[in-house]
């Protein structure tokens, strides 16, 4: 199988958003986040053992940064290993051990201000893309992914942001898949659509972990073969560049394309002023019209 | 003439087409008793080795079921792939069924369920998320090694190891093995020793020795497991211990605590491979080389296929990179290793040689001198091309074509003559029974050759029966 040496990197972007996390808590406590991470580190576990080539990422999100956790790649054992103690696989008992110290240090050090419950997606994807292109760059030939797991609501100020980075990933050749945990995300409907990932609402939370092998393990070869969730519909509403908000109908910029729910007769992106249509100009035309007739 | 041809035509058929045969681990773990495959599965690294040499799609079907307690219906599972890739899934199913990894039961309602393996379903588990006993000894217990060694000398100890094998098989006055590796090297049908003499090469050892590490390397190991049980060893111990010896870490030690005797013999056949390093025989601990890691590497690369080139490639697997081929057939090679001198020398006329480098011929008689030896022109090609210079590499296609389509060509030749078999009829009394029996043979259309000063004829032998009943039936009548 020639597939089997090429490199498959998967990054994980979870949404570790304390606050939402915390009202989740209350929620429903059968589903906290350390049920979230154990079930993402079955996947990633899942991701690595399936061939010597897989390669993983792991990027949390808060609300103000980002941070990448975890990468494994060939440097692995420059880490202080410290083997296995029970029947796994040395390499994941050394990542998970990994990840969950991280994790746990990056929890003791975030200090959450304010009510904001936003997670900032745009700028973890783009971490992700930056990564994915720091290895591509250093000559390594590979077929990469990203799976986002979304917790948190959407943030239609980061719109822009988020479209930029979706094109790019577009272009290079990055599938993104998203399982959002509660409420549909029009934005990473729109990524996934994009790029020809997968979406996917998780009608259940407490079988996360299931869900992700189920669908979001199988990479983009093996997926051409197998029956998957059909696609959602996707919201393309966009939003408008003065007020952030989502709209069906709106004004566009004929110059820079930008996006305006009211009209404007100066485009605040790029300044053009526009000439204002003449509605006497039609006057003329309807009344020789007449008078053909 | 057709004496000859006749009775030698079989063996000679055969010699022609001798091919190393090196089954994958699929190949290999089929035929195994269905009782050994169950004992295998009670180790969380032989679980985690067969899951990962399955068809990708396999690998998620078992990925979809490790974590179900219930059996799935088989309809259901049927409807997991698309309609165009029954294909795939049937196969799939079978490699499943035939590693013994799923089996059908009855659900309440009558239909037929599929369920994993228990045994196996436990121990990927394991595998993957932990729990259960520890797959070996960890050297920690014994302390900080005060030997340690780092990762290159490893690499470069394993290589070592094992290019003495080969020398040996070359037959380099240098080189020396224990008794148990030779009768393993004899056994494998890759040297063969006539009595009381030191052994030589045999045909397929000289195509084994183009193949590349990995390869070489699995099919080495298939033979030592083939002769194992013969040898009181237990192969579900053994192929245990090379599987876990595949997943463990480069540059770490473990602890031979608790290996049982058997497996600390099989421990020194290891050693004398390359494949774990112990600095002494009665060490208390030992160091898997790359060579043990990436032994799994080399389970699905098929000799003839050129993408195992990437095995190569590794730092200190191989030397990589060191010949170059020009289209006036010279070959020069880039090395000080005996070995490899040996192995272009298998197919090319030597010229000169400097520190350095060598310089070889390729000629018609070389050629043709090894693939009298057994060596087919698609291994030549295969071993200039895995093992070509860095300089060479920048051109498409690697190797000039004219010298690759003439070594095709040389191959060739000797497939000049068609093997036809036959029933020779000979001594006729006199010309007259001869053309006789001739024409008769030449009407029913089955007289293949003949040679009427000699008075010798070959017929076919679905034709033999009848022209022999004429015969007799002609000799009746006179």
């Amino acid at each position: 199988m020639a597939s089997e040496d090429e490199i498959s990197l998967l990054v994980i972007v979870v949404d570790v958003n304390p606050i939402w996390w915390g009202q989740q808590g209350q929620r429903q406590p059968e589903f906290t986040l350390s049920k979230c991470l154990d079930a993402v580190m079955v996947m990633a576990n899942s991701h690595l053992v399936m061939t010597r080539t897989n390669k993983l990422a792991i990027i949390a999100i808060f609300i103000i940064w980002s941070f990448i956790f975890f990468s494994h790649f060939f440097d692995s054992r420059d880490e202080p290993s410290l083997g296995s103690s029970d029947g796994k696989y040395e390499l994941l008992s050394v990542a998970n051990d990994l990840i969950a110290e991280e994790i746990k240090n990056l929890m003791a050090r975030t200090q959450v201000k304010g009510h904001q419950t936003d997670t900032l997606l745009a700028g973890s994807l783009a971490k992700s893309l930056c990564c994915i292109l720091k290895k591509c760059l250093a000559g390594q030939d590979m077929k990469s992914r990203i799976l986002v797991i979304k917790a948190a609501e959407d943030c239609a100020l980061q719109y822009m942001n988020f479209m930029n980075v979706i094109f790019a990933a577009q272009k290079q050749n990055v599938l993104i898949d998203a399982c959002v945990l509660d409420s549909d995300s029009g934005l990473l409907q729109q990524a996934c659509d994009i790029t020809g990932g997968l979406y996917l609402k998780i009608p259940q939370k407490i079988a996360l972990a299931q869900y992700l092998l189920w669908v979001f393990l199988p990479d983009a070869d093996q997926r051409s073969q197998l029956v998957l969730p059909p696609p959602v519909h996707v919201d393309y509403r966009a939003a408008c560049f003065c007020h952030r908000n989502l709209i069906e109908i709106g004004y566009v910029c004929s110059v820079c394309l930008s996006i305006f729910c009211n009209f404007s007769p100066i485009c605040t992106t790029c300044e053009t002023a526009f000439k204002i249509p003449l509605p006497q100009m039609i006057k003329p035309k309807k009344k020789k019209l007449k008078a053909a007739n | 003439y057709a004496e000859v041809m006749l009775c030698e035509c079989y063996p000679l058929k055969m010699k022609l087409r001798v091919q190393l045969q090196c089954k994958n681990l699929h190949e290999y773990l089929r035929e195994l008793s269905p009782d050994i495959l169950d004992r295998l599965y009670n180790h969380p690294a032989t679980c985690l080795a067969v899951y990962r040499e399955l068809p990708a799609l396999a690998k998620n079907y078992v990925m979809r079921m490790l974590f179900l307690d219930h059996p799935l219906p088989q309809a259901a599972v049927a409807l997991w792939v698309k309609k165009d890739c029954q294909k795939d899934h049937d196969r799939c199913v079978s490699v499943l069924t035939g590693l013994r990894l799923w089996h059908s039961q009855q659900l309440q309602g009558g239909l037929q369920g599929m369920v994993l393996n228990p045994v196996f379903k436990d121990n990927l588990r394991t595998a993957l998320l932990g729990g259960g006993k520890t797959w070996a000894d960890e050297g920690s217990g014994l302390g900080p090694d005060r030997h340690a060694r780092d990762v290159e000398s490893l690499d470069r100890y394993a290589m070592e190891r094992w290019e003495v094998i080969l020398h040996f098989m070359v037959g380099s006055p240098s080189a020396a093995v224990s008794q148990d590796l030779a009768r393993l090297l004899i056994q494998a049908g890759l040297m063969r020793s006539e009595a009381g003499e030191a052994p030589c090469i045999t045909s397929a050892g000289f195509q084994f020795l183009l193949l590349d590490t990995a390869s070489q390397l699995w099919y080495i190991t298939l033979q030592y497991l083939n002769t194992a049980q013969s040898r009181g060893m237990d192969l579900v111990e053994i192929l245990s211990f090379l599987f876990q010896l595949s997943f463990s870490t480069l540059g770490r030690d473990y602890s031979v605590e608790g290996m049982s005797e058997s497996l600390l013999t099989f421990l020194q056949h290891l050693r004398e491979f390359g494949l774990v390093f112990q600095r002494k025989r009665k060490s208390r601990r030992y160091y898997p080389t790359r060579l043990a890691i990436t032994l799994a590497a080399g389970i699905t690369a098929n000799p003839s296929s050129s993408s195992s080139s990437a095995v190569n490639g590794t730092p200190g697997t191989a030397d990589s990179g060191f010949i170059v081929v020009e289209t006036n057939y010279r070959v020069y090679a880039y090395t000080n290793s005996e070995l490899q001198i040996a192995l272009v020398a298998l197919f090319s006329e030597m010229l000169y040689r400097f520190p350095n480098v060598v310089v070889a011929q390729v000629t018609r008689e070389s050629v043709q001198q090894a693939i009298a030896n057994g060596i087919t022109a698609q291994q030549i090609i295969h071993f200039l091309r895995t093992r070509a210079h860095p300089v060479m590499l920048k051109q498409t296609p690697v190797l000039p074509p004219t010298i690759t389509d003439q070594i095709r060509l040389w191959e060739l030749e000797r497939d000049r003559l068609q093997f036809t078999e036959g029933v020779l009829y000979n001594q006729f009394l006199s010309q007259a029974d001869f053309e006789v029996l001739r024409d008769r043979a030449q009407g029913l259309g089955v007289l293949v050759w003949q040679n009427a000063p000699h008075r010798v004829m070959v017929v076919t032998p679905h034709g033999h029966s009848e022209v022999k009943r004429f015969w007799k039936r002609q000799k009746s009548h006179t």
